[in-house]
Formats: structure tokens, C-alpha cells, sequence
């Protein structure tokens, strides 16, 4: 058993991926008052960042810094080894080794890995083609960043959130913008059709030339661009494209190290507290899939709270701490002058009332959107409307003690609201 | 001291902000446990004014991305803001706010 002080083989816990999870990590390591040896192996050149700004502000402020999530004084302080572009090439469980591919060993107390995923390539376009790009990591978006600056038109294939995103942050900077999206609808796990429908509209009235039901037959990259040919459709050019059709779990050196991966979704498959199949081996962020708390079926996140969550949890594990419950799954993404927050997860089963505001055009909207099924909260959404959202998030999965046009009923603050929703079982 | 009545107490229902404009700087004015307190109304991850978030615990927490500010010394609590805000003296005479900028 781990203590919060140094291990009795002098081992550090070592934390394989210096992103968001990771970062979370060796925070909450430190914050459970772990005193041992701590140590980050990132492959990347940069030091632990956060990856939402990069579809944003890191494309169009005038200077953006990066959002580091650690930095070398904070690393002393904290005594955090950080090491970048450093690879692990396999990992010896039973040894409790890491083998890196400078061709050292590095031994660990318990080690995390928090490798996040691999953007999902398109046959055709292949990274490093010219006027190519996908969208990871910092140098990912300092490339696009440098084309946008350099392009009239961008196109974008995959209207996913990162792929409105782009779509929104290149339409502030004025670019033209082509989005390809091959299902009849936007986001449509995420919504319902009726937001669905509403955001394609936001999307079209912020002048992006959005395509559903855009199914590629063809892709060519030549020195000047690339040609898309669409099924029963035209064929679209553009000098540079990027690729934003998802991303697979970074789940390499764990496979090779015999972990248990889920067969549906791909993820290192671990328990509530982050334990893979493997003594000592912990997992989290983007490359794990864990069971749903409330459903129990494994599900694998991809969001920069689930990474925080899942770090914090598994770091309170590997010290053999109590572990404080997850956190209610909870997303945002900025489109279109819109911040849009979204807890509990979209069914078609559920009825859906809105409260506030959903315009058309680029009118400023405000409102919440709830999903109900037999009364219970699923689902809510909010568009500019965070701080609405916030005191409902207790009521996910729970029965609301109020019908539906009440919760429409904007003159009742949503604070009040929330209350009446709770009711007196809740309250 | 320089104060600056700003409003009356039955302004703010508990739990609940105010956004005010003094001096060029937008500032925040709170009601949280019998108390006022105010404080800079700029998130310092991102633009969005913490008087449209959530008082909860002696916290703020920005719409935006749920970072969370101590009312009481502006310290950022959880990600993703690092930096805190400022916080400025406020008094309480007759039925008066006052907040002081110095």
C-alpha cells in the first residue's frame, strides 16, 4: 500500500502523458499530500498545456500564449520532474520498469498513463501534405494558425465541436469557410434535433458554406491544395483543409503491455478509481474507458473535465486514498458567439422543454434546454447560460417537482427555479 | 479611503451579484452570507463577467468554464484559472454599499 509520504522502494510515481490528465494528476498527487518522487514523461516539445484554446484563441488572438498547465518554476515548487519529448517504448509491469527509447530504464512506484488519443487520419490526406492539417497539439495549431493567415478559404472536413469550432474562430477572422459534414445533422449524439437544427442555422447566419449529408468520394492533395469529390454532389477545392473527424484512444504501449482494452470503444479499461488490469498500472483521460457511474456500461470521455476527474481520481488511488466521487460529466464549446454547456447525455426518448431564448440569425441567444424523460432530468443544455445551469447540476438523473412549463417560465429566476425543481425530496 | 456609495442593501438578494462600473473598471458586488463583497468582475481565464456565475461555499464560479474565485481574498480555487482576482473593501452605512477602489 502507497502512502501520501515516499515509497518504500524510492520508486516515483511516474505519469506518462504530460496533458491534461496527467497535469491533473500530479496536481492532485501533490494536493493529497503525496511527498515521494513525482515524474511527468511528455513526447511532446512543449510543457503540459491545456488543449481547448487551441481550436480558439490560439488561432486568431493577435499574440496567444500558451495555456500552460505547468511551468518550471511551478514544477520546482511543487517537485515535479517534467520531462519532454520523452518516449516510453514499453512498459515492464511486473519489474514495476519503464523502458524510455533513449535507451535508459526508469523504474516506478505506480505509474499513470495519460497518453490522450491520436486525431483519426482520412486515407489521402495524410499529415505533412501540403495544406493539410489536423488539429492535437500546440504545433498542430500553430501551423493551422500560420495558414489561416495565409489563405482566403478554409475546408473543413467533420463538423464535430472541433470542427465548428474552427469553422466559428476562421469565420471571426473573416475567412471563407467550406464545413463537411456527412450525417444529416449537427452534432447529433450531443443534441436534439431541434438545437441541432437551430446551430446549422447559427452556423449558415455566421456565413460558414455548411454541408450535410456531405459524403466524400474522393479526396486529392496536389502542391496547390486540395479536391474533395463529393457523392451526388460537386467536387469543392480549397488551398488548405483541415481533417476533424475524431480521434482514437492513445492506447499503443498499453496494448503491448497486455492491458485489458474495451472492445467496443478502444479505451484502457479501468475500474471507478482509474486501476487497470495490470498491479501498479493506473489510467486516465482520453485513452480510458471507465464504467458510468450511473448506467455501469464502460464509457470513454473525451473532454478536458473528464481528464481533470479522472487524473485527480487516479492519483487519489495510487496513494491509496479515499476517492472522492467523479464529478456530473459536464462539456462546453465556444461557437458562433455562443458558450454552450452541456450535462447528462441526449436519447431520443426525451422531452424537451426550452426555457429562454434560441433566435434566429446572430441575435444574442440565452437559454436552458432540458431533457426529460418521465419527469426526470437526462439532459441540459445551456447556451450562454452557465451560470443558470450551474445550480441544476445536483438534479441530473433525479425527478423534477415541477412541470414542464414552469421550468419554461423565465420569469422565476434559475436559481429559484432549481430550488422548486428539487422539490421536497431533493430539497 | 476613498469610498464610493454604490447601492442600496436591498439590491442584492443573497447569493447574487451586482455588475458595477466604477472608475473605467468593471467590478463586482456580492451577497453572500449576510455579507458584501466586492470584487474585479472579469474572469482571469476568460472574458465573462462572474456576475452572471454561481455563489456557492464563500466562491464565485464563472459561467464560462466553472473556475472559482474566493470572495473573501479573490484567491482562483480550481482550473482552469490560476490567477486571482482583485478584491476591494466594502462597508455598509445607514442603507448604503460603499466600495473603495484605492
Amino acid at each position: 500500500m502507497t502512502s501520501t509520504s515516499a515509497s518504500t522502494d524510492g520508486a516515483p510515481i511516474v505519469i506518462i502523458g504530460a496533458g491534461q490528465a496527467g497535469a491533473s494528476a500530479a496536481r492532485a498527487l501533490r494536493d493529497a499530500g503525496y511527498t515521494g518522487a513525482l515524474m511527468m514523461l511528455g513526447e511532446e516539445l512543449h510543457w503540459p498545456y491545456e488543449r481547448p484554446p487551441l481550436s480558439k484563441d490560439a488561432l486568431n488572438q493577435p499574440d496567444p500564449k500558451p495555456a500552460f498547465l505547468l511551468n518550471d518554476e511551478l514544477a520546482r515548487t511543487l517537485g515535479i520532474t517534467v520531462r519532454t519529448q520523452c518516449r516510453v517504448s514499453a512498459i515492464d509491469a511486473n519489474a514495476r520498469r519503464l523502458l524510455l527509447d533513449d535507451g535508459s530504464q526508469q523504474p516506478y512506484h505506480a505509474c499513470l498513463i495519460a497518453t490522450g488519443g491520436n486525431v483519426r487520419s482520412l486515407p489521402g490526406l495524410p499529415l505533412g501534405a501540403p495544406g493539410v492539417h489536423y488539429l492535437r497539439t500546440l504545433d498542430d495549431a500553430q501551423r493551422l494558425r500560420a495558414a489561416l493567415a495565409d489563405t482566403d478559404h478554409l475546408l473543413i472536413i467533420g463538423g464535430g465541436f472541433l470542427g465548428l469550432e474552427v469553422a466559428s474562430t476562421a469565420r471571426a477572422l473573416g475567412r471563407r469557410v467550406t464545413l463537411l459534414e456527412n450525417a444529416n445533422a449537427l452534432l447529433k449524439r450531443a443534441l436534439p434535433a431541434r438545437l441541432s437544427d437551430w446551430l446549422a442555422a447559427r452556423a449558415r447566419a455566421y456565413g460558414v458554406d455548411l454541408r450535410l449529408n456531405a459524403v466524400i468520394e474522393q479526396v486529392t492533395s496536389t502542391a496547390s491544395g486540395v479536391t474533395v469529390k463529393l457523392q451526388h454532389a460537386e467536387t469543392l477545392s480549397a488551398p488548405q483543409v483541415l481533417v476533424a473527424i475524431g480521434q482514437t484512444p492513445q492506447t499503443a504501449l498499453a496494448a503491448q503491455t497486455g492491458l485489458a482494452l474495451d472492445p467496443v470503444n478502444g479505451g484502457i479499461l479501468v475500474d471507478a478509481h482509474g486501476k487497470t488490469s495490470l498491479e501498479g498500472l493506473y489510467a486516465a483521460g482520453d485513452c480510458s474507458s471507465r464504467p458510468d457511474p450511473r448506467s455501469g456500461h464502460q464509457q470513454r470521455l473525451e473532454s478536458w473535465q473528464n481528464a481533470n476527474e479522472q487524473g485527480r481520481c487516479a492519483a487519489q488511488a495510487m496513494l491509496g486514498l479515499p476517492v472522492a466521487p467523479l464529478a456530473e460529466p459536464w462539456f462546453w464549446t465556444d461557437l458562433f458567439d455562443c458558450n454552450v454547456q452541456i450535462m447528462g447525455q441526449n436519447a431520443n426518448d426525451l422531452q424537451y422543454v426550452v426555457r429562454g431564448e434560441l433566435p434566429e440569425g446572430q441575435t444574442p441567444a440565452k437559454a436552458l434546454v432540458f431533457g426529460l424523460r418521465n419527469g426526470e432530468l437526462a439532459h441540459l443544455i445551456a447556451i450562454n447560460a452557465g451560470g443558470e445551469l450551474r445550480p441544476f447540476r445536483a438534479l441530473i438523473g433525479q425527478p423534477l417537482a415541477c412541470p414542464a412549463d414552469v421550468l419554461a417560465d423565465t420569469s422565476i429566476p434559475a436559481k429559484q427555479l432549481a430550488r422548486l425543481a428539487a422539490g421536497p425530496v431533493n430539497a | 479611503m476613498n469610498w464610493t456609495p454604490v447601492a442600496k442593501i436591498g439590491a442584492i438578494a443573497e447569493d447574487e451579484g451586482l455588475p458595477l462600473s466604477l472608475d473605467g473598471k468593471e467590478i463586482a458586488l456580492f451577497h453572500h452570507d449576510g455579507a458584501f463583497f466586492a470584487t474585479d468582475n472579469v474572469c482571469t481565464h476568460q472574458y465573462a463577467l462572474l456576475t452572471d456565475g454561481y455563489v456557492e461555499d464563500g466562491c464565485v464560479e464563472c459561467p464560462l468554464h466553472q473556475a472559482q474565485f474566493d470572495l473573501r481574498t479573490g484567491e482562483a480555487k480550481c482550473a482552469p484559472a490560476t490567477e486571482a482576482i482583485r478584491v476591494y473593501p466594502t462597508k455598509v452605512e445607514n442603507d448604503d454599499i460603499y466600495v473603495c477602489l484605492d
